[in-house]
């Protein structure tokens, strides 16, 4: 497991596809929303660092995922593709060792830039404010927030190309992103907003800033929108049931692939 | 390291048949296998490999039941097998793929990773290129870099599948002497169309078609399936339309034919030597008559 884990991770950080996609997403995103370059990020609160780092984190978990799904969708099946996956799958290395192994790799890969962008940002913060409790707000925030999303994110998006192409799970991947996670709740049936969503709304406004205003920016039960059952409002114990879904999600998902690869091998 | 195959069946969806009770022993040494596209004979090595289960019937390699477990990992810890069109990592070199393999091989001290990885490369001469990354490899080098991997854990069983396709007659001959050299006190089972190939490094063999074993034996005995059958027919008419065509040979002002045929194909014809390829196609010949379906 440790080896797949160590090799799938250099090969995916020198991936120059990687880093050119990343490239392009922040590019488009920093163009649309130009608060990424002012230093309260748009939230206003002069030399608040949580404030900041939250907002950071609101910031950079809303699109920079779209680019890590679809930068993880290839790595499982691209064995497959490349014809490795033969001469893999008959060394005594067990087959449930390696997707895990690849699961860690790939994924710690993938983020890093993501990383690089978050905590760069709140260095710039740090240093601009004087404020080095921006970078232990940056670390909860990026912990706490983003981390568990990307942890469903990275095996719904390396395993679901085992069942149709990658291109195709591509496409899938980025309306399931904005239909799910970015859409406002009111406006179709969505699990946007819900437990299920991956952007981390429920660990800042249950946990990280249970003090904001719930009538300014409301978390849980949307007016008018359906499936409201699966948002309740936000708490310190609905934040860590956000995140047990998450990883549960993640282990779950893991757990079928590895069914179905073993379920292959006959 | 001796193989038993025990009514082995194999059949895949929409009832594909690739193999049909097939029942062989593979002794020590190296073993050939031959047979046409679709014989079944890559299914029989993905079995042995471990990489697909058959439908019935039983695998024992050198007394583990590849069936259990731990039968099957006990071989795959002795195992070594170059799948046909072997991929690679392009961005990874020689080098590291090849401690990646080792790795999860079971090597796990790096000195040791080291030293053999250094040997295999100069078993295989790309020591010179071990650095390079393979996006820029010839597929004789992908070829090599695979047996390379395939040895890593010194196996006693090497399980090779149409190891010379889209080689060069250079790299193919290299390639068939590493393997004549490696099989030593190894089962090294040699899976192939080429008929020369296996000419050219196997005593004993089996041939396949349709998922059925036709032949198993030594070479020789193969060869002599043609015995009386083979002929040249040196003519500047027409070809010989009785029996079967193997090669036609321009010669003069005519062109030298060898046909195998039971009887003289043609007043001229003279009898001439049969090769292991005038026996296999002579058996396949006789085995599309016994089952033309």
């Amino acid at each position: 497991m440790i080896a797949t884990m160590r090799y799938e991770f250099h090969m995916q950080l020198r991936s120059r596809a990687m880093w050119v996609v990343y490239a392009l997403v922040f590019t488009v995103y920093v163009a649309v929303d130009r608060s990424f370059f002012t230093l309260y990020l748009g939230r206003g609160v002069e030399g608040e660092p949580k404030t900041a780092m939250l907002a950071l984190g609101t910031m950079v978990g809303a699109l920079m995922p779209v680019a890590y799904g679809c930068m993880v969708a290839d790595r499982l099946v691209r064995d497959t593709r490349l014809g490795v996956a033969g001469v893999l799958d008959t060394t005594p290395t067990g087959q449930g060792s390696r997707l895990i192994g690849k699961y860690l790799g790939v994924c710690a890969a993938t983020a890093a830039p993501i990383a690089l962008v978050f905590f760069g940002r709140a260095i710039v913060f740090a240093v601009a404010e004087g404020e080095p409790t921006a970078l232990g707000w940056a670390s909860t925030t990026f912990l706490l927030t983003i981390t568990p999303g990307l942890i469903f994110i990275g095996a719904l998006t390396l395993t679901g190309p085992l069942l149709i192409s990658p291109m195709i799970f591509r496409v899938l991947f980025v309306v399931y992103w904005f239909w799910g996670n970015l859409i406002y709740p009111a406006m179709m049936p969505t699990i946007s907003g819900s437990i299920f969503d991956a952007t981390g709304g429920y660990m800042e406004f249950g946990l990280l800033s249970p003090e904001r205003d719930p009538n300014v920016i409301p978390y849980g039960p949307y007016p008018g929108a359906a499936l409201n059952f699966l948002r309740p409002v936000a708490s310190p114990t609905v934040a860590f049931l956000w995140l047990g879904t998450m990883l549960a999600l993640a282990v779950a998902v893991l757990a079928l692939a590895r069914l179905h690869l073993a379920r292959k091998a006959t | 390291m001796r193989i038993e195959l025990t009514d082995l069946t194999k059949t895949y969806k929409g009832n594909v048949h690739a193999l049909r009770g097939l029942n062989l022993d593979i002794p020590t040494g190296m073993y050939g296998l031959l047979g046409s596209n679709g014989a079944g004979k890559t299914t029989l090595m993905r079995i042995l490999v471990g990489l697909i289960k058959p439908t019935s019937g039983t695998v024992r390699i050198g007394g583990h039941d590849i069936a259990s477990g731990e039968g099957k990992l006990a071989v795959q810890r002795t195992l070594g097998y170059l799948p046909q069109n072997l991929g690679v990592y392009p961005d990874l070199t020689a080098r590291r793929f090849l401690d990646y393999i080792a790795l999860l091989k079971g090597l796990d001290s790096r000195t040791e990773r080291r030293r053999r990885i250094n040997e295999l490369l100069e078993v295989v001469a790309l020591t010179e290129e071990a650095d390079r990354k393979l996006k820029g490899f010839s597929g004789g080098m992908v070829q090599r870099v695979g047996i390379a991997q395939a040895l890593l854990t010194d196996p006693r069983l090497l399980v090779v599948d149409e190891p010379t396709t889209g080689l060069d007659p250079e790299e193919r001959i290299r390639f068939r002497n590493l393997l004549s050299q490696l099989a030593g006190d190894r089962t090294v089972l040699l899976s192939t169309h080429i008929v020369d190939d296996v000419a050219q490094t196997c005593r004993s063999l089996a041939v396949l078609a349709k998922g059925r074993l036709v032949f198993h034996g030594d070479v020789g005995a193969l060869v002599s399936r043609a015995a009386h059958q083979v002929w040249t027919v040196t003519t500047s008419g027409p070809a010989p339309t009785w029996g079967r065509v193997v090669s036609a040979l321009p010669e003069g002002t005519g062109v030298r034919y060898r046909v195998i045929a039971a009887s003289p194909p043609d007043p001229t014809a003279r009898p001439t030597d049969p090769g292991l390829e005038d026996g296999y196609l002579a058996l396949m010949e006789s085995d599309r008559l016994t089952h033309p379906v």
